[in-house]
């Protein structure tokens, strides 16, 4: 569904991505590792349109993506949930959820899917009229979810969705992960919960240093030190 | 008692004209969290070729307003070229600067800040330079559209192209509001203005909405511009300074980026500076000006909350 290959991008002179291959097929969960500053969040941001890779390609359902503009790439599919969340914290709930439909012309379906928003996620429901900046980080993540899902993806980037939230709130996040995929949506994860990330995921990445240094299926990776490098960034002296 | 209604009936009309000068610099601020310096000196150069136009080639009010209007805009599209497209925000190093709002969401003070300050600070100067040369003497001919008389009623008097004036401010910042609020492209200028990565993410082409509203705003400085100077009846090189530190103080009395708040702010302004004339002169005047603009820095240091209103494209992060 997507294939990236040889992706370099760069915040000036540094290098965030060396080269990166990798590639998520469609209707599964797949998982990227590895420890902070390793490129995760630069993939995602390059996936999604935000940066510019310098070099290499990314294809989505056979179509390249590199040089298109992240409106036309969330007009083709792809959504990213981003790191931290960014709702809009000035937009009401409400809002926020219009604005992830907006590269969508049909009002009615829009309007449907915003009730089925607050059919998943009731909490939402609750808060529809109120600031995004004022609900909890939980809430928060849950309307980021709902936000990407608003334009419809057949694709769903997640970027730590449960980063910073209390275990329970982390529980329903996966909750909605495993749900999602059930329906049909594939998901590319970047997680650092491997512990979680193992009981949805049916492919993982290890990323070391801008480069994926391992790749395979959940019992390949309880063989593997993966799951020490995914958090401490280097092999486990002998 | 009446004395004081006067005043205050006044300053009122006054603040009006301020808050229709603040309304560009408030929607530049709102969505680009920028300080367009340029602001006045764009409407000075445009009201200065309308009235080269109205003083050598006899066009009448109605070309001139259209006039000044069209090229505020224009010259707003050279000051965000030049300014705000490239370096400042959008454009080429959207992504770059994507990366690091994802970690700035608060919105410090950082380098194409200062950067694109400067640069509209020296275009504020090329701009005023440019419209002096044109028409070097102090004084110049504008189309008048002053009323001849006054209305009174229960001893109050009142100009009925002041009280336009004012109608004119209050309805554009009903419409811009209610636009902002209520249609899809508003919901893009606020999201964009609030969370400019994520607008990204959701499919805003967040450069085309801020070059957008830089336009839109330098075309309402024009129209500012055009209001104020046919009251007048003539132009003096004063009008861009005029124009940016009324503005300024209008917009940041309300929360620079908030479209009602630039209204209240600029009525505020207007009201206490009549009073302040009429106790102390004009001296008084430009006294109460600075010290309500010292208030509001001592109130809220990031002039974004003001002291009064809230709504439209405000609430930073």
């Amino acid at each position: 569904m997507l294939q990236i290959e040889g992706l370099a991008t760069a915040y000036g002179k540094i290098e965030a991505l060396k080269g990166v291959d990798l590639s998520v097929q469609g209707g599964q969960v797949t998982c990227l590792l590895g420890p902070n500053g390793a490129g995760k969040t630069t993939l995602m941001m390059t996936v999604a349109g935000i940066l510019k890779p310098k070099a290499g390609s990314i294809r989505f359902e056979g179509e390249e993506l590199v040089g298109k503009s992240s409106a036309d790439i969330v007009a083709r599919g792809l959504a990213l949930v981003p790191e931290n969340r960014l709702v809009f914290p000035a937009l009401t709930v409400r809002e926020n959820l219009q604005a992830g439909a907006f590269r969508r012309r049909d009002r009615n379906a829009i309007r449907d899917d915003i009730d089925r928003m607050f059919v998943r996620f009731p909490r939402l429901k609750e808060r529809v009229d109120q600031m995004a900046g004022t609900l909890s980080g939980g809430e928060q993540q849950m309307l980021a979810v709902a936000r990407a899902l608003m334009s419809r993806p057949r694709l769903l980037l997640m970027d730590e969705p449960s980063v910073g939230l209390a275990p329970l709130v982390v529980a329903e996040i996966f909750q909605i992960i495993r749900q999602l995929h059930s329906e049909g949506v594939s998901i590319f994860l970047v997680e650092q919960n491997a512990h979680m990330a193992l009981k949805v995921a049916q492919q993982f990445y290890l990323m070391e240093q801008g480069r994926v240094t391992f790749s395979g299926t959940p019992g390949e990776m309880s063989s593997d030190d993966v799951i020490q490098r995914a958090y401490l960034g280097q092999r486990r002296a002998a | 008692m009446l004395e004081f209604l006067q005043r205050t009936l006044d300053g009122w009309l006054e603040g009006s004209a301020y808050a229709l000068v603040g309304l560009g610099l408030t929607l530049t601020f709102g969505t680009l969290r920028r300080l367009n310096l340029a602001y006045g000196a764009t409407a000075m150069l445009a009201a200065y070729v309308g009235a080269w136009l109205y003083a050598r080639q006899g066009l009448p009010a109605w070309g001139v307003a259209l006039v000044v209007v069209g090229l505020a805009a224009l010259i707003g599209l050279y000051v965000e070229r030049l300014c705000f497209g490239a370096i400042g925000s959008g454009g080429s190093t959207q992504g770059h600067e994507g990366r690091g709002s994802a970690t700035r969401v608060g919105g410090g003070f950082d380098g194409t800040e200062v950067v694109a300050l400067a640069s509209s600070f020296a275009l504020w100067m090329q701009l005023e330079q440019l419209a002096v040369n044109l028409l070097p003497r102090h004084l110049n001919a504008f189309p008048d559209l002053a009323a001849r008389t006054e209305w009174g009623f229960f001893g109050l008097y009142l100009r009925p192209d002041r009280l336009a004036v004012a109608a004119l401010a209050l309805l554009i910042t009903l419409a811009l509001t209610r636009w902002l609020m209520h249609t899809r492209g508003g919901l893009a200028w606020r999201a964009a203005a609030t969370q400019r990565t994520a607008a990204g993410l959701v499919g805003i082409r967040v450069g085309q909405v801020q070059a957008t509203a830089f336009l839109v705003a330098c075309a309402l400085s024009g129209v500012a511009a055009f209001a104020v100077l046919s009251l007048e009846g003539q132009i003096t090189p004063m009008l861009g300074m005029w124009m940016l530190t009324k503005g300024l103080v209008a917009a940041m009395l309300g929360g620079l980026g908030s479209v009602r708040g630039v209204l209240l702010g600029g009525w505020l302004l207007g009201i206490v500076e009549a009073h302040a004339q009429a106790a102390f002169g004009a001296v008084g005047r430009e006294f109460a000006t600075y010290a309500l603009l010292f208030l509001v820095l001592v109130a809220s240091p990031a002039g974004r909350s003001g002291l009064l209103g809230r709504g439209g494209l405000r609430h930073a992060a």
